[in-house]
């Protein structure tokens, strides 16, 4: 401080000096460190949902998910953002996690696929891995995973449980999904019960408790006496059957807290142990860019816990069916499959066509509707 | 009890249900647009009044004083109205507008944490014996409180605006604001009452979709029902007798798409969705030809530019 003229000579040249005994010893330093932690090295995932991830729907089982990886995968760190909309917003959010240090993304709503590529074009070291999508990128690939099995196995329970043989089923919009799901569940309640019937109702919208509850109660008056549905949150048709004192069967999640009475058995997402292994091939350099999609058989949907009404009987029944989809001498979707108007689109013994699976456009024998 | 009074009971009771959080904003709306202000924050207001409910019957668990809450929650909110319009004279619509997003975006970031909790909200009144009268039966084993009061509350106001001095007071307001202000009457605070009154209405009316009708907070819930109220003013005529008519032409047209439905009518849901809107559209029209000729607009309301001078 007293001589800045010597220091000014001086300083250069000695921290030139030091640079070169220090750099290889700190490169070596870290190396070290980096290998002996390997295993556990933090890894920051960010989590991005399209509504809020206390709904019981479609953003809790994803949140679901991510709990899981914090809990079994080691060194995983996560953080969440929820109600972010399908549009530029998605990237600002995906930007900052990158910023704080995430280095996998999960965008997990089918209009976050455009959003994710955008960014994972300008962040290339990050991963991104995107909920449903079929399009991929160098470091972006997605997961999803076919839930009819399970509803197939809760349509078999509503199907016994059923006394006017009327199946109730509120549904958003008439998309491949949603009447994959429909055509499922009735399957799997005429597969116990030839006579039982599912009534379908369009609400016309992901998200309208108004229109849910009053859906719910005209299939209600129209004699149904179990309901189940495809919209973002099952909690206003869970409740609206509870207080009309009928039976509920769930999809997304487990929702029995809504109905301790007439809460069946649910169709749930079980993405924890897919998302860790994505993860951690993230880790140890094996992740590829590629479609990953799983089922009942492999664990990613499931059964939820049945409720206090259903019989030891029915639960055996459906239990062993599930045995049956897991060794795969059960196969949903192959023939003969009747349509609504009676014409067969497959015959006994033939697969439905993957065309008709991924675009299904029409109701099976036994639902009472329209699809358009 | 017949299928047939099942199925009718069972319609006039969806069609009620579905009116009635539309009821409520309605007439609050009337009461409003009475003292001629329009306030298109009703949507802001609903959704404060619902998220407000469904807190306070969560933390309470007595869903009456959920109510109490949404009320306060839409008076709230619509003070800023009242301040921004009568106070400061601005722009009706500017402000309502405003009024508007604030109550979606605070309803929407103070919900979160509501999101996916459970309530206890109203048991249907069910007055043991009535329920095996034909029709009526159905009918009065579903009906809960809000529904009551709502049915209640439109002829109480029609009779409260028609036949009392203070009643008086808000038509004349609405009719020429320099003519009351000839009569003496203080202006400026009946139009702040009537925003007021309005705002307690429509707080009313998110209450009772989320407390009662769907025991649900769910981020921008309302669904566009407060602007619909907007437009029902004009087909209920600015009179609160009225309001029920107008309210069961829109609830009643959506829970008979639903019903047409269930009970298996091969038409296209699209078209079917817009059925109410359609139903409302007609009315609309005709009545607002015949209001042209006989009246029944406050006069205020045509010159709402020229009182923001």
């Amino acid at each position: 401080m007293n001589h800045p003229g010597k220091e000014s000579i001086m300083g250069p040249c000695k921290r030139f000096l030091y640079s070169c005994v220090l750099f290889p010893v700190a490169t070596l330093a870290l190396l070290a460190a980096a290998a002996t932690a390997a295993p556990s090295a933090e890894i920051k995932i960010g989590y991005i949902y399209v509504g809020p991830k206390s709904d019981y729907g479609y953003n809790y089982a994803m949140d679901q998910g991510r709990l899981y990886v914090e809990k079994n995968v080691p060194g995983a760190k996560t953080i969440s953002f929820e109600n972010v909309p399908e549009n530029a917003e998605v990237e600002r959010v995906m930007e900052r996690m990158i910023k704080g240090g995430c280095t996998i993304i999960f965008p997990t709503s089918y209009g976050y696929l455009d959003p994710a590529l955008n960014v994972a074009k300008k962040y290339p070291k990050v991963t991104f891995m995107h909920g449903g999508g079929f399009k991929t990128a160098p470091n972006l690939g997605t997961f999803f995973a076919g839930i009819d099995d399970a509803m197939y196995l809760a349509g078999m329970t509503a199907g016994a449980m059923t006394k006017t043989n009327k199946l109730g089923f509120l549904a958003a919009h008439p998309i491949p999904q949603v009447l994959r799901n429909i055509n499922a569940f009735t399957r799997g309640a005429q597969s116990v019960n030839p006579a039982a019937t599912t009534t379908v109702v369009w609400t016309g919208t992901w998200s309208d408790p108004g229109k849910e509850a009053e859906a719910a109660n005209s299939l209600v008056d129209a004699g149904a006496d179990v309901l189940t549905g495809h919209v973002d949150s099952p909690i206003t048709y869970t409740q609206t059957a509870e207080k009309r004192g009928v039976m509920v069967v769930g999809y997304h999640a487990d929702a029995g807290k809504f109905a301790p009475k007439g809460w069946l058995v649910g169709a749930v997402w079980n993405w924890g142990p897919m998302m860790a292994r994505i993860v951690k091939s993230v880790q140890d350099g094996t992740w590829k860019p590629e479609h990953i999609r799983g089922n009942l058989q492999a664990g990613d949907a499931d059964l939820s816990a049945f409720g206090p009404s259903v019989p030891q009987k029915v639960k055996d029944m459906v239990l062993a069916k599930e045995k049956e989809f897991k060794s795969g001498t059960m196969q949903l979707w192959s023939g003969p499959i009747v349509k609504q108007d009676g014409a067969e689109i497959a015959p006994k013994g033939a697969q439905l066509a993957m065309a008709n699976l991924e675009g299904m456009d029409f109701f099976v024998k036994g639902v009472v509707g329209t699809v358009k | 009890m017949s299928e047939f009074d099942a199925a009718l009971g069972g319609f006039i009771i969806s069609a009620l249900r579905s009116s009635t959080p539309l009821l409520w904003v309605l007439l609050g709306e009337i009461l409003t647009q009475r003292v001629a202000v329009v306030n298109l924050g009703v949507e802001g207001q609903m959704l404060a009044g619902a998220l407000a409910g469904f807190a306070a019957t969560l933390a309470t668990g007595n869903p009456w004083l959920g109510l109490v809450a949404g009320v306060a929650a839409g008076m709230a909110l619509s003070s800023l109205h009242a301040l921004l319009c009568v106070g400061l004279k601005a722009n009706a619509f500017a402000s309502g507008l405003a009024v508007w997003m604030l109550g979606f975006g605070l309803s929407a970031f103070y919900g979160i944490p509501f999101v996916g909790q459970k309530i206890n909200g109203f048991q249907a009144l069910s007055p043991g014996a009535l329920e095996r009268i034909p029709i009526l039966g159905t009918f009065v084993t579903q009906i809960t409180p809000t529904v009551a009061m709502a049915i209640l509350a439109s002829p109480l106001l029609g009779w409260w605006l028609y036949r009392t001095r203070t009643g008086l007071s808000f038509r004349a307001v609405g009719e020429s604001l320099s003519s009351a202000k000839a009569l003496g009457l203080k202006t400026a605070r009946v139009q702040a009452l009537g925003i007021l009154a309005g705002g307690a209405f429509s707080g009313m009316g998110g209450a009772a979709l989320s407390v009662d009708y769907t025991r649900n907070w769910v981020e921008g819930m309302t669904q566009g029902r407060g602007l619909v109220a907007v437009g029902l003013v004009i087909v209920a005529r600015w009179n609160p007798f009225l309001a029920i008519p107008a309210a069961m032409l829109f609830g009643g047209a959506e829970a008979l798409t639903l019903r047409m439905q269930t009970s298996g009518v091969p038409i296209s849901s699209h078209l079917l969705h817009t059925l109410p809107y359609l139903a409302s559209l007609a009315v609309l029209v005709l009545s607002y030809t015949r209001a042209n000729k006989e009246g029944g607009t406050p006069a205020g309301l045509g010159a709402v530019f020229s009182q923001s001078q």
